[in-house]
């Protein structure tokens, strides 16, 4: 009983944590400009998600390591060190998008430019960082992210083309604009395939402290939850594709993105957009301030638990503390959080094989995983996605350049 | 001697990267053309609309919508003075000009009726947008035909 009470709470914290501003950017850009042309993007970054969701649950459960742990334990620390500079330094600039998300969705609610956000929302997330507990991180935020399933209501009440949009899960290519289209296409791949969520997922289990009887649970999670996360996005994508093509709105602007849902649900789309987007975000800071203690915490040794009191890992706080709050500077000077966001998409993509290339020798170790290492299903799954990474990497940032 | 012949030509090769770097980039990053500015212009004329729309329904707050209008009367500024400095081919730029900045006071407009909260005199504003914003697409695709 408590188990299957684990599983629909990990499923729906999985749904409500799903979003973030940039998956639902890059989502309602793509609905905007292509119509369900590039729903197959969101469709194969959920696929893999669920992969390295699974493994990185299923190495925390078994070989009770943190991928930090094993990365640093199996290859030494110079090279975690390298794959620790080049994982922080894009969870930075999605914290600064997601602290930006929070201070946007504050400004269309109140009026008030999100520069003038940028302090007290980092306060808030540094204060529950401090007081709170794992249990509230992983599950409170994402309780409240439940609002996005709104994205889905409207999506429906709009009466999409479904054949139309089924066809969009198989990729195409535009007639023109092909540049964008691929900027567009790597950004959601970019913004699906997040690696702070495996090393935040992974730390989470050691946290719960998770064993082997838990591994077809994380199975069930990693399957349902991110499958239904994942059509939140698409939700997204197909509103966005009626909402805004037809007239000829491209997104470049939150203040755009605002009117999504209100001609599906007048009296309440606009409020629901703003609310889905704030606790969205706000989970995501969180989740991503985490993770980043967590790779100096695991990292260089100290000790680390978002349930232990502050002054017991007096070093692991320290570090969220000072990046919170080194976060909100760019925001302070009014840096556009949109534009961080498809920046640090573009930027997820390029480091993305630096976390998965060791993450497949260590899903392949038997000292790590016994009988549980990886099968020929998820080493190809895992193959593919790296060959991805790889192109994603190559193309993404001259792609941003042409196109973006 | 040698040093110093290396010192120097090292510091001739960094003065000619420092002038073929941004080179390079003016290269790929290619200004937007005046058909990808038309679609710009006609993306935040429809955003004016239907932030508008909505407003006229009372689902959005007089702020955010005030804001809004704001930013695509800004942002409208900026695109037609770059799109109209390229001088786009086979267009009558005047009359670009003339429609660009009528709509340009609508919106002004309509965001200080939002102030005053003046819905008739806002619907009426924005069905002359509607109209202002059909000839902007018939220039679009005068441009795009001639592109």
């Amino acid at each position: 009983m408590k188990k299957i009470l684990q599983i629909t709470l990990g499923i729906i914290t999985s749904v409500g944590g799903f979003l973030e501003i940039g998956s639902v950017t890059t989502a309602a850009q793509a609905g905007a400009s292509f119509g369900y042309q590039l729903l197959w993007a969101i469709l194969l970054g959920t696929i893999c998600l669920i992969f390295l969701v699974e493994m990185s649950g299923r190495l925390a459960a078994v070989s009770k390591h943190t991928i930090v742990d094993a990365t640093r334990e199996r290859f030494g620390f110079p090279f975690y060190a390298i794959v620790m500079l080049g994982m922080v330094l894009v969870a930075f600039m999605v914290l600064v998008a997601e602290l930006g998300g929070i201070g946007l969705s504050l400004q269309i609610l109140s009026g008030l430019g999100f520069p003038w956000w940028a302090i007290p929302v980092s306060f808030v997330v540094w204060l529950l960082m401090w007081k709170g507990t794992f249990g509230l991180i992983e599950n409170g935020a994402s309780l409240l992210g439940l609002v996005t399933i709104s994205f889905v209501v409207a999506a429906v009440k709009m009466h999409p083309d479904w054949g139309s949009a089924g066809h969009g899960l198989l990729p195409t290519m535009p007639g023109d604009q092909k540049a964008k289209y691929g900027f567009i296409a790597v950004s959601i791949l970019g913004a699906s395939i997040s690696p702070y969520l495996m090393y935040f997922y992974s730390s989470g289990a050691i946290e719960d402290k998770w064993d082997e009887s838990y591994i077809p649970m994380n199975r069930i999670i990693a399957g349902f939850g991110m499958t239904f996360g994942g059509l939140l996005s698409m939700a997204v994508l197909v509103a966005a594709a009626l909402a805004f093509q037809p007239r000829g709105i491209d997104i470049d602007k939150f203040e755009q993105a605002a009117l999504l849902m209100t001609s599906a649900l007048p009296k309440w789309g606009f409020y629901f957009f703003a609310f889905s987007m704030l606790f969205a975000c706000l989970g995501a800071a969180l989740e991503v301030s985490l993770a980043i203690a967590y790779f100096f915490a695991q990292g260089f040794g100290w000790n680390w638990s978002e349930d232990l009191e502050p002054s017991k890992d007096a070093r692991f706080s320290f570090a969220y503390t000072i990046i919170i709050f080194l976060a909100a500077i760019p925001l302070l000077f009014g840096v556009d959080p949109i534009k961080v966001t498809l920046m640090s998409m573009a930027l997820t993509a390029a480091t993305l094989p630096l976390a998965i290339v060791p993450f497949l020798f260590l899903m392949n170790d038997p000292i790590y995983l016994g009988e549980h290492r990886n099968g020929w299903v998820s080493n190809s799954v895992v193959a593919i996605i790296i060959l991805i990474s790889f192109v994603l990497s190559v193309i993404s940032i001259p792609l941003q350049i042409i196109g973006g | 001697m040698r040093l110093k012949r290396f010192l120097v030509v090292e510091t001739r090769m960094r003065a000619k990267l420092f002038f073929a770097v941004p080179l390079v980039f003016s290269t790929v990053c290619k200004p937007p053309t005046p058909a990808e500015q038309m679609d710009s212009v006609i993306s935040w004329l429809a955003t004016a609309g239907m932030a508008g729309d909505a407003w006229l329904r009372h689902t959005t707050p007089d702020k955010y919508t005030r804001q809004t209008l704001e930013l695509s009367h800004d942002t409208l500024l900026q695109i037609s003075d770059d799109l109209l400095k390229s001088r786009p081919p086979g267009t009558d730029t005047a009359s670009l000009d003339s429609v660009l900045t009528r709509s340009r006071g609508r919106i002004a407009q309509m965001a200080r009726l939002v102030e005053a909260k003046n819905s008739p005199a806002f619907l009426s504003q924005l069905d002359s947008l509607r109209v202002d914003e059909k000839l902007v697409k018939q220039f679009s695709d005068s441009i795009k035909s001639k592109q």
